[in-house]
């Protein structure tokens, strides 16, 4: 019984998780249309919610990654999987709080391992997994996407730069409608299956499936594609204004080229099964779009800050995940520690956003 | 050997096939859908700017290539979708 107890926490902790991780990456998908112009903030989050739910029907290969390539599904229990669900949630509403893009990715993938390492130790984590399915991705996929960006927006320029203004900017905005579109699919495709996969896992752990052969229930897709789709239209303001104005300022052709670099390598990726951070993707585009035409035209110095959030994020998330199993342990290998902790973080979210809403949130009106 | 290259000859921890795949399959389609968008918009701009001067063979030509660069657009983006949903 208190194994069903404990699964119960874990599927709507990381259904919590599901939520913040579209809450926090909403930026990344709408902040470039929203900053052009292309289309008004609510309509852009209101598409990309929606197509964030479709994308998460469409492939399982990244779900798969997370269940068997990162740790060991055999040796480790819900609780494990709970405190890592922890860590990450804690590092998102910790970035998103300061509005720096940092990944739910590696996040969630940060505070499992942290979590499995407080537990286990380091025998039940996937080092080759860990180092070919997320490290090594998660260093070429910015990269790709950068110099994508360049490729794109070099393009761009050279085909329209000799026209008038005015249809060229109409025109790119409505393509930024057609590569936003994409760009949220694959945002749904990419991180709704890290959660369908944690949760697979934790069904995995508890008995619930069998180890061998991975299967994704339908209750398990149907449940995270609606999180992460009511996570997107919840919003995170406070990064789309980061993302979309303090990196570089954008026209039009730069927004299309930085959403079409973002979704070509996200929609790749996760066929091959990658579990990308969907926010080093696109931040990777803006950036190049930004260098590609003129290198002086990215704001470096907040680019550089969120390269650091990048860097701190595995190892943030990880003690996060570290220090919550410990705090779990105290109260027995029973429901007690999740429970408190469920409790004292329900609590913690509860206060801060109050303090969001008591200073004013910057929501725009359109 | 450096740890760098380690990884990367190493095919059983790092598979650079797929790697590989994933990267040229991004840049493919990010160009052929920014090279047709561009020319899309170049040709409907240049069409309408024909028209005003009355140079009507010209429009034609540049609503040819509006319309082709479209249909690749509309194209590419229903591909990368039938491969995402079909594996």
């Amino acid at each position: 019984m208190e194994g069903e107890i404990v699964l119960v926490i874990v599927v709507a902790t990381a259904l919590v998780f599901d939520f913040t991780n579209g809450f926090h990456d909403t930026a990344n998908v709408v902040a470039t249309s929203i900053s052009t112009h292309a289309m008004s903030p609510r309509l852009a989050v209101a598409m990309a919610a929606l197509l964030n739910f479709a994308g998460a029907f469409i492939s399982i290969e990244v779900a798969a990654t997370i269940a068997s390539d990162v740790v060991e599904a055999t040796a480790i229990t819900p609780t494990v999987i709970f405190a890592g669900l922890v860590g990450a949630i804690c590092w998102n509403l910790i970035t998103w709080y300061f509005g720096l893009p940092s990944s739910s990715s590696h996040a969630l993938i940060g505070g499992m391992v942290g979590a499995v390492i407080a537990a286990v130790g380091t025998s039940a984590v996937d080092g080759e997994g860990v180092l070919g399915k997320v490290l090594v991705p998660a260093v070429l996929a910015p990269i790709v996407a950068f110099v994508i960006g360049v490729i794109a927006i070099v393009i761009a320029y050279r085909v329209c730069g000799r026209l008038r203004p005015g249809p060229v900017t109409r025109g790119f905005r409505l393509g930024q409608v057609v590569s936003g579109g994409m760009l949220a699919l694959a945002h749904g495709t990419n991180d709704a299956q890290k959660t369908m996969g944690v949760i697979t896992l934790a069904l995995i752990a508890n008995g619930n499936l069998p180890a061998t052969g991975f299967d994704v229930p339908t209750w398990v897709v149907v449940s995270a594609a609606t999180a992460i789709a009511l996570g997107t239209y919840t919003g995170g303001w406070r990064i789309i204004r980061t993302m979309g104005t303090r990196i570089i300022k954008m026209d039009s052709a730069q927004g299309f080229s930085a959403q079409g670099a973002g979704a070509a390598v996200i929609l790749a990726s996760s066929h091959f099964g990658y579990p990308l951070s969907t926010t080093q993707v696109i931040a990777g585009g803006v950036m190049g779009a930004g260098a590609g035409k003129r290198v002086s035209a990215v704001r470096w110095g907040v680019a550089g800050n969120i390269v650091v959030a990048w860097f701190l994020t595995l190892p943030g998330a990880a003690a996060i995940g570290a220090v919550s199993y410990g705090f779990t342990h105290i109260f027995g290998d029973g429901a007690a520690g999740p429970v408190v902790l469920s409790a004292l973080a329900i609590a913690l979210g509860l206060t801060l956003f109050a303090q969001r809403i008591r200073r004013g949130q910057p929501v725009p009106t359109a | 050997m450096s740890a760098v290259a380690a990884i990367v000859s190493d095919a059983t921890i790092v598979d650079v096939e797929a790697l590989l795949d994933t990267a040229v399959a991004s840049v493919v389609a990010a160009v052929i859908v920014t090279l047709s968008a561009s020319l899309a918009i170049y040709g409907f701009a240049t069409a309408a700017e024909m028209r005003r001067t009355d140079r009507d063979l010209a429009a034609i030509g540049a609503g040819v290539l509006a319309a082709a660069s479209s249909l690749v657009f509309a194209a590419t983006i229903a591909l990368g979708i039938y491969v995402m949903i079909n594996g």
